[in-house]
Parts: structure tokens; sequence; C-alpha cells
């Protein structure tokens, strides 16, 4: 019997319990004698803790502190420098400085707002001058390449914050099971928490289990973030020695959690006689918020993304992450990419309309063929079929006789399109070096096989395209494929569950584990299957002087968006949306559309014109969602998605990455759309109606 | 506290609580009904939508004290029903399901909708879903899902 | 804090009597105003008189050119009634979100006194009056009366909105623009209705309000007077002295919702868009 195309839909696993709510996410979950914390905030950007005056506490009432750390005082990630409880400093507004934590919640908050705390104030710094990290890299003889450069083309470009706005606030419940600290969360790294967890407990191995609960969206925001909220709780399960509810309200979860890096990129293009770009230099500038974290890594992908789906020989990049008393910056949805692909699809227009030359003539000139170097030096090894993408895209959109159409200043429409790639999970050796990924299947007597790993369906479907994978490989039926949620009791470190990784890195080494199983499969009997992530050999990375390889596969993809702009108002009209993307291969088609949908919705409508946030003195101005607009179903406009394949030879099934994909490229494509509607150039995301008027008006 | 009495999912109950609760912990806490979430506390997000008289309303907005002598059907409650069943098989079957903390609140709003206008275009289902927040899907595919719905399951609304 | 749940409408007036209440009718503001900790009850500040099941209050009746509103008459059941106001109709279909609407009322939306409430916007428009009750009087004041501030009204400790009055009138021409964040359950950065009518080519009539632009809503009967009286064509061509004159009375704020600049210009613009539709 022919099997049936992997691609082809199946009824999502988890579907059933989550639309009739009996899925227990972390709020519901309700445990004998809990007790619930609640953080005291920083009022101010930046200060010194004098002194901290406690009201008195009734029996079974603490508060919990720095003091009460066993281990380090510090969230381990990337970079090691937020504290699970400032100790004598504050840098933002919102950080959290003590638990207060009791079993009645009417008290708890009641004794949460009697604490006082004495600040010595101090200067608060923001905006862009105040660098931590700095990264470079170069590609051929930039500095030739702007010598001998017939003219040079320059132009800054900025986005500002994004909130992942999930709706399920950030959580966790702690117990003590015997000693062990066990954690039940939203979160998308099971892993990183238990690893933040023993080092601030400096507890061994056994003594932390982390259990995700359904995960209520993340899109990053519960990345890196409830290390923070589970180190604190492990702190207080460790001084109260009862079971703790700890779940942030909206508004906490706005003011305190991590967002999309602010951006500020300049680009400079050096381009000959006939006018091809032979040298480009950026430097691209995130304001990384209070604490570094994983800003660093953020910032490195962006930058890698400076000649996104462009080849150009002569290449500078330079980057910073400037530290600011502002609410830290951190993982969302594209990593730094959104940022820069905002900056490089605007600045390849303006820079063809500087030059007189067709938009559309002068991007296919310098678009990326197999065999050519990437930004940094390595090779796009595998078929690109960006070209049949985008003359797909434009056959469904009927692009060119729009914009020609457009092109008159009374009709206030525009069309855009965007062109733009993803590498695909860790950057440069991360996942050979830091996350070396080890995936298990276990298979019981009776023939049922287990998925052990510690990958997070966060809505993006792992729990249903994983069991399909293996059931596939392993010729059973589903229902003998199982995918427990992951608890680092049973699962091996699999990685974290982003970059765009899960598919192809996971499912890529549960496929190899399946094949192996099904190799030796022997009826009746308990039997393993482990893999461990190797890299492909002809991968080259150089950390430090930022060359080579920077990924292994690229995924690709292609946004139109129509738009009509009011003369009156300067609403934006998405009138559609038009996509076209090559993953490799859909695992599953329909839920791969599902990341395409989703991911315009907060590409193209939320960073692109709707979602603002921004703040005054460190205070957030949105801080919750009333005041922080995210689309609706009547913002959202109609979208046509198609995929095509191109399977990457490595990945299971063909399969590359696809979450982040889907979001990186909107904010140019509708920026693009409205600057031809409006007749002038667009240099910021989003495009707000204020910031259309004030290019109306001001040009 | 006050004696507030109510129809819970066909069943009538009494209860003697402090009036200014919000019903959304009541469900959730006391009865124990977790199938309405909190997303906002605000009345902005719709995770804990509850039919109160056949109609969509926000659980976070209504007091303890409003609910006196209303009927309630929640998620709970309205999962045992036929239109349910329909809509249930649209949403699996569109795709409209991603992370699902907001799926219960959709389904509530769209059984209110559907009650009022059986046949509803693109843009009336695009309206009625206005004040339940999803941050996943883009709404598109439960946009679908509800017009199939309504298609498949004509004579029950 | 008492709670207090009155079984009557005569009840709920003479505990009034006793100060200064929260009066919780759909609750969608003061429920968020008061918000606690989640699973802890509301922290309100007053006393709470709880209104929303007093049915004698939920009602819409037209006696002749008047629609008499009750204090509980929902969104929801003003947009469905065959008297209610095309304007008022328009207005709800775009404000907040269904569920809210079920719940929220007018009166609550006076009491509350936002000057960006849309409904209230169009209140100004429409030349309604608001019915006062305390235990021993009644009152009927204008709506521009009854709001004195963001915030602030001027009722009397011991009073409360028995219903709000709606003359009906007709009118040829009616736009109602509300511009949000977003398309759909969004506060308004501003909000403007227009209405006009004519007798023959001759404007007979002509309102033009703004909401969120100044502490309350802008309706200057003075400058609509001025125009009264002229042809459309005339009125067009004066658009510009219009849109002028309505200037010295837009004097939004910055927000974490938009821009002075931006409402400013925008509210001028819909002024001077609505004329040339005429």
């Amino acid at each position: 019997m022919k099997k049936q195309d992997i691609s082809r839909s199946i009824e999502k696993v988890d579907s059933r319990e989550k639309i009739s709510g009996a899925a227990a996410f972390t709020s519901d979950i309700k445990l004998d004698g809990m007790h619930y914390a609640k953080s005291v905030r920083s009022p101010i950007p930046r200060g010194r803790i004098k002194q901290v005056n406690l009201p008195s506490l009734p029996k079974g009432y603490v508060v919990v502190d720095h003091r009460d750390i066993p281990g380090e005082n510090v969230v381990k990630m990337i970079h090691d420098d937020w504290p699970v409880f400032p100790k004598t400093e504050v840098a933002y507004i919102g950080e959290p400085i003590l638990l207060v934590v009791g079993p009645d919640k009417e008290k708890v908050a009641e004794l949460a707002d009697a604490v006082e705390i004495e600040f010595e104030e101090l200067e608060p710094t923001f905006g862009f001058t105040n660098s931590a990290i700095d990264l470079h890299y170069d590609k051929g003889d930039p500095d030739r390449a702007f010598e001998t450069a017939a003219r040079t083309v320059s132009y800054e470009y900025e986005t500002g914050y994004q909130d992942q706005a999930y709706i399920e606030p950030q959580g966790f419940v702690g117990y003590l099971d015997e000693g062990t600290y066990t954690l039940v969360g939203s979160i998308q790294c099971p892993y990183y928490v238990k690893n933040a967890v023993l080092a601030t407990m400096a507890a061994d191995e056994d003594d932390v289990r982390v259990i995700q609960a359904p995960v209520g969206g993340a899109f990053g925001g519960k990345e890196e973030f409830p290390s923070l909220t589970a180190t604190q709780l492990a702190v207080a399960l460790r001084k109260v020695q009862k079971p703790i509810k700890f779940i942030y309200e909206r508004e906490e979860d706005m003011i305190a959690t991590t967002k999309r890096h602010p951006s500020k990129v300049r680009m400079e293009a050096a381009l000959d006689e006939n006018n091809n770009i032979q040298g480009l230099r950026a430097h691209v500038g995130l304001d990384g918020g209070a604490y570094l974290g994983l800003s660093g890594v953020v910032l490195s992908r962006g930058m890698l993304a400076a000649t996104n789906a462009y080849t150009i020989d002569n290449v500078w990049v330079d980057g910073d992450v400037y530290v600011t008393n502002t609410v830290p910056n951190g993982a969302f949805r594209g990593f730094g990419a959104p940022q820069m692909i905002f900056a490089i699809e605007m600045f390849i227009h303006h820079v063809a309309k500087e030059v007189g030359e067709d938009t559309y003539t002068f991007r296919t000139r310098h678009q990326v063929s197999q065999g050519d170097l990437t930004s940094t030096g390595g090779v796009y090894r595998d078929p690109i079929i960006l070209d049949e993408m985008s003359k797909k895209a434009e056959e469904i959109s009927d692009y060119h006789r729009k914009r020609k159409e457009y092109e008159d200043p009374d009709t206030f429409k525009g069309i855009g399109m965007s062109w733009f790639l993803h590498g695909c999970g860790f950057t440069g050796s991360g996942e050979q070096e830091k996350i070396k990924a080890r995936v298990k299947l276990k298979k019981d007597a009776d023939g049922t096989v287990r998925i052990l790993v510690a990958a997070v369906d966060m809505g993006q479907g792992p729990k249903t395209t994983f069991r399909k994978l293996v059931a596939d490989v392993l010729d059973l039926p589903l229902e003998q494929v199982l995918f427990p949620y992951p608890d680092t009791r049973y699962v091996p470190d699999s990685g974290p569950t982003v970059a765009s990784r899960t598919m192809m890195v996971v499912g890529g080494l549960l496929a190899r584990a399946a094949k192996d199983l099904k190799e030796s499969w022997r009826e009746g009997e308990v039997q393993e299957a482990m893999q461990r992530y190797k890299q492909p050999d002809y991968i080259e990375w150089d950390q430090d002087r930022m060359k080579g390889d920077a990924y292994p596969a690229y995924s690709w993809g292609v946004n139109v968006v129509e738009v009509e702009v009011s003369k009156v108002t300067y609403e934006v009209d998405i009138k559609h949306v038009w996509s076209v993307y090559d993953l490799g291969k859909a695992i599953d088609e329909r839920i791969v559309l599902g990341q395409a949908d989703g991911g315009q919705a907060q590409g193209v409508v939320g960073l692109g014109y709707l979602e603002v946030m921004e703040h005054e003195g460190g205070a957030l101005k949105q801080k919750n969602l009333t005041d922080y607009i995210i689309p609706t179903a009547v913002d959202m406009p109609k979208t046509e998605n198609h995929i095509m394949d191109n399977p990457y030879p490595l990945g299971p099934y063909g399969a590359k990455g696809v979450g982040e994909l889907t979001l990186v490229g909107g904010p140019p494509a509708v920026a693009l759309a409205i600057e031809q509607a409006i007749g002038r150039r667009v240099r910021k995301a989003p495009v707000t109606p204020e910031y259309i008027m004030e290019l109306i008006h001001n040009g | 506290m006050a004696d507030i009495t109510f129809t819970l999912n066909g069943e009538r109950i009494t209860l003697r609580e402090e009036p200014n609760l919000r019903f959304l912990d009541v469900l959730r806490e006391k009865l124990n009904h977790t199938g309405a979430k909190e997303g906002c506390g605000e009345g902005e997000c719709g995770a804990c939508a509850i039919l109160l008289d056949g109609h969509i309303v926000n659980s976070c907005l209504l007091p303890l004290a409003s609910v006196d002598g209303r009927d309630v059907v929640t998620i709970e409650g309205y999962r045992m029903t036929e239109r349910y069943q329909m809509l249930e098989k649209a949403f699996i079957e569109e795709g409209a399901v991603q992370c699902g903390i907001c799926t219960p609140g959709m389904m509530i709003a769209a059984e209110s909708m559907l009650r009022e206008n059986p046949d509803p275009t693109d843009e009336e289902i695009r309206h009625g879903l206005a004040g339940n927040l999803c941050r996943c899907t883009g709404y598109n595919m439960i946009i679908a899902a509800i017009r199939r719905a309504a298609k498949e399951g004509e004579g029950l609304w | 804090m008492r709670h207090i749940i009155p079984k009557t409408y005569r009840e709920a007036l003479e505990h009034l009597k006793s100060g200064s209440l929260h009066i919780l009718a759909g609750g969608t503001d003061l429920m968020v105003q008061n918000r606690a900790w989640s699973e802890t009850p509301v922290a309100f500040k007053k006393d709470t008189l709880y209104v929303y099941n007093l049915e004698e209050l939920r009602y819409i009746e037209r006696e002749g050119d008047m629609l008499h509103v009750g204090a509980l008459a929902s969104y929801d059941m003003l947009e469905r009634h065959p008297d209610t106001p095309s304007a008022l109709k328009r207005c709800i279909a775009l404000l907040a979100s269904p569920g809210l609407r079920r719940v929220a009322t007018l009166a609550g939306n006076i009491g509350n006194a936002s000057p960006a409430a849309d409904g209230v916007l169009v209140l100004y428009a429409l030349d309604a009056r608001v019915v006062l009750d305390s235990a021993d009087a009644t009152r009927e004041i204008p709506i521009e009366e009854a709001i004195t501030g963001p915030g602030r009204t001027a009722f009397e400790d011991g009073e409360m909105i028995r219903e709000i009055r709606i003359p009906l009138e007709d009118f040829d021409s009616e736009r109602f623009k509300k511009v949000g964040g977003r398309k759909a359950d969004a506060i308004s950065k501003v909000s403007f209705l227009g209405a006009a009518a004519f007798d023959g080519d001759v404007i007979k009539d002509l309102r033009l309000a703004l909401g969120a632009v100044n502490t309350t809503v802008v309706r200057r009967r003075e400058i609509e007077a001025q125009y009264q009286g002229l042809t459309a064509a005339d009125l067009k061509a004066r658009s510009q002295e219009i849109r002028e004159a309505y200037a010295p009375y837009v004097r939004p704020i910055d927000d974490q919702r938009s821009t002075a600049t931006y409402r400013r210009q925008v509210a001028l613009n819909l002024i001077e868009d609505y004329i040339h539709s005429l």
C-alpha cells in the first residue's frame, strides 16, 4: 500500500481537550494546602535599595528575597547578569524585588501592598548610548567597495517594542515532592528552567524536576523569562515548604517580562557605475533593557540577516546592545531578524528609488542563488527556489498590474512585496556546542512507543507532528505512538523550543531514532532508541569572527500585502495578504498554514502597523490589553498561503523551520504597501496612523 | 455575604458568598469550572466568556451579585450539546485550535453569534469574535470553522 | 465596605440616602477600575449598590417623538430596538465587543463620564436629557449639564439615573466615525458624529460632535447655528472656515493611545470631510 504524503493533515491530537476547556493550564491546577506568591516590584527605573520595611507578618506568611537564595543569585542564561532577587540595586520599573507568600490571597495582597521600600534614586539611562555588547563581522573587502563606489546611499530604520501578548500570562505551580523541587509551568524550555533552578538552589541534578503544562501561547516570551519566576519560586518553596501558585496578572506580565528589542539600523550601500550594490555597511542597535540575558544572541541573529535574500560581496556589519533602565528585552519569534529584515527590505527599495530603478528589477538582480556565499561567507548549499516563489506570489496577487495602477497618488492604495529568509536552528555551532540535543524513543512490551523529548507544544503542533512523524517512520498507527507533556524526570535534554529548530533538529533526531528502532524492532520487548545531535560535516563556523555557515539550512518566504490608507484618518486598511513559503516539506499542511496566518497576524498586522508600545522615563505606557493593541478578528485580513516543497536532505522528510519564517517578512511588506499608498518613504515600523500623518505633512 | 441563586448549566444553585467576587473566580475557585480562563482581567480578551441568559458576557467583569436569578452556561455545560459537537468538528477540521487558551471563549462567542444569526457572513463572524483575542491563529481558520459549522449544522441554530 | 443588592428601585433610592455609593449596572467600568488581585473580591472604594438586576429600569419605550431609555437598557438591547435612532445604532455596532455590549449601559457610561465614551458622544449630538431620581425628588437635565469633566458629573449624592430621553428626529445625513487603535474593540482616539437635515437644498439642522478631544464631548451649538440656512454648496465652500471654527475647542492630550497632534488633525479632518460629503 502506498503511504500517504506526510503533509496531508490529520486531526491535531490535543484539539478536543482544548476546545472543551478540559486541558488543565497552569492556573487551573489546584493542590492541597496551596499557598500564593505575589511580587513586590520596583516603582523606579534605577536606584539603590536603602531599606525594606515589612509589615508584621502573621503566622504562615513569609517574605522571600535575596537572602533566602542558597546558591547563585543569578538567573542562569546566556549572559548571567540578571539577579533572581536584586540585592542592592534595582534596574527597571516593575523589577520584582521580593515575594510575599501565604495561604490566603487577600491577606497576601494586603501584606504585599504594605511592604515599604526606601530607595536612593539614581540617574537612569535610556536610549541607544550605553553599549554593553558589540559584535562585528565582515566579508570581502568592504573598505575598497566603498572607496571605489560610483555613489553611496544611506538610510536609517527603526522598529519599536513588541509584546508577545500570549493570552495566558506567565505562571508556575511548584511543590516539594520528597524534597524534589517540582515546577509545573507555562514554559518553552524545560531544561533552561531546570538548569537555572539547579544553579540558584545549588541543588543536585535529581533535586529539580520541571514539567510542562499546556502552554497558552509563548512566541519567545516563555523562552528565558520563566527561568526568573522559576528560580524565585524554588527559593520560596525551600522557605515555605508548601505548594505555591505563582501566576502573573496581565499588567505584571506586561510591565515586567521580556519584549521584542526596539531597534535602530543604519544601512549604507556602495554602488558601482551600473547601480549594482558592491558593498554594504550596516550598524544594528538594539535596546537591551536592564539586563542582557539573551540580547547578544538576538543581536547576532539580527546582524546575520543583514543581506537577507540578496548576495552582496563586500559586507561590514557592526552591532551593539545598549543597556537601559527599562524592562529587559529578549526572545520573540524572529529573534532580531524582523528588525534587520525590515531595514534591509526597505533599504533595497530606497536604494533602487534613489538611483531611479524599478525596485523589482533591482531586487531580482541582487537575489541570492544556490552556491552564493552568505553574509558571513558560508555557502547556500541547497537549491533556492525564490524565483518560482516570487513568480507565484506576483501571479496570485496580480502584483505588477496593481503596483502600476497604484502609482497614481490619488488612489491612496499600495501593494508591497518582501522577500526573506530565516536560518533554521541555533546560530553557528550552537547546536553542536551548547545544546547537544538528545532524544529518546521508548518502546513498551506491548509495542507502545513513547516520544521522550523536551520540545514543548505551545500551539504550534509538535504533539501532533512528532507523533505523526514517528508513527510514519515506524509504520504504526498514530494511537500506538504517544508524546506525553515533557517532564525532565523522564525526557532527555533535546534543547529549547526555539529558533525554528523543533521539527528540523528535534524532529530530525526523532526520525533517525525511529528508523533505528524500526530496524531493531523485537516484538514483546522493552526497547529504547537514542539519538544525539551531530553537526553536518560541512558546517564550519568561527564564533569569534562570525565567519562561515551561520545556519545549516534556510527557509524562504515571500509576502505581498495590499493596503488602502484613509486620507482623513490615516488609518490603514489591509485588503489582502498573499504568501509563498519554502520550508522544505510540511509535516502537516494545515498546521503550517496555521503558523502562516498566525505569523502574519503578528508580523504584517502587529509589528507592521498596529502594535505600539513606548516608555516614558522607563515606565511602559501600554500596560494591559486595552492599551496594548493586538489584532482582533476584524483587523486580520484575508490571506492566501502557498507552500512550495523543496526538501532539505537532512531534515525529517525534508522539513526545515517554519515558526519564525511566517513573521519575519511581514513588516516590510506592509510598510512598502503604505509607502506606495502615501508616496512617502517609510523608515519606521509599526507604520501607525500617527506616523503616516507626520510623513504626509512633513515628508 | 449574600445568597445568590442562579442556574449553572441547567442546575439551580445557591451560593452564600461575597457579592463583589468576580463571577470568573466563583466559577473557577468555588465551583471548579476552569474552562473559562483569565487572560486580561478587564474584559478585553474574552478568554473568560460565558453565556448569561444565552448571550456572551465576560465573566471577569461580572460581579457575583449580578448573576442572581439568571441562567449561566459555561463551556462545561455547552460541551454536552449537539451544537457544540458541530462546532468542535468544524474547529478540528479547519485547524482552528493552536494553543487553546482562547478556544473555549471562542466556542461561547460562536454559539452566541449563531443563536442570533444562524447564517452569518464572514464579516459578521469577524465582528462576532471582536471581543475574543487569539494570538496564535490569525483568526482566519476560526472564521472558516464557524462558517463551516453554520453550513453543516443548518437547522441546529 | 457594604454591598447592597436592592430588590426594587424604590429600595435602591432609599439606600442612596446614606451617602456616596458606587452604583454598579453592567460593571464594565467599575469592575475594571476597582479590580484587585485575581481570585480576590473586587476592591470597591465605596459602598456599592448593585442595580444590574432591577428589571424595572430595563426598558426602552417610545412615546411620541421621545425615546425613553431605562438606566439598565444595555447597548445590545438598544441595538436591537426598532425605535433606537440610527446614529446610535451605527455607534453601538462599533462599540467594544458583543460581550460588553450585552451588559454595558448608556447610563453607566454617563456615570463614568469618560470623554472618549462613544455612546455619550451620540447623546450630545441628539440633544438627549438625563432623568435623575433621588428618594424624594426628580430632575431632568441636558446631557451637557450632566457631565462636567473627565470622570465628573453633576449628580448629587443620593441621585441615580432613571432614564435617558432621546428626542427622535430624522436627519437626511448622518455619519459616525470611530477612530480607535484597531477596527473593533477599542477605546476611541477620536470619535465623530455629524448629522444634518435639509429643507430642500437648505440646511435646517446641522450637528457636529467630537469625542476624546477635550475634557468632555465637544458640541458647539453657536457654531452649528451660524451655518443653518445655508445651502450645501455654500456650506462646502466654507468648510475650511468651519474647520477653523472648531479648532479652539479641539484640545486633546497625548496619552497611551495616541498623540494630541494626531487627534487634533484627525478631528478637524473629520469635520471638514463630513461637510464636503453633504
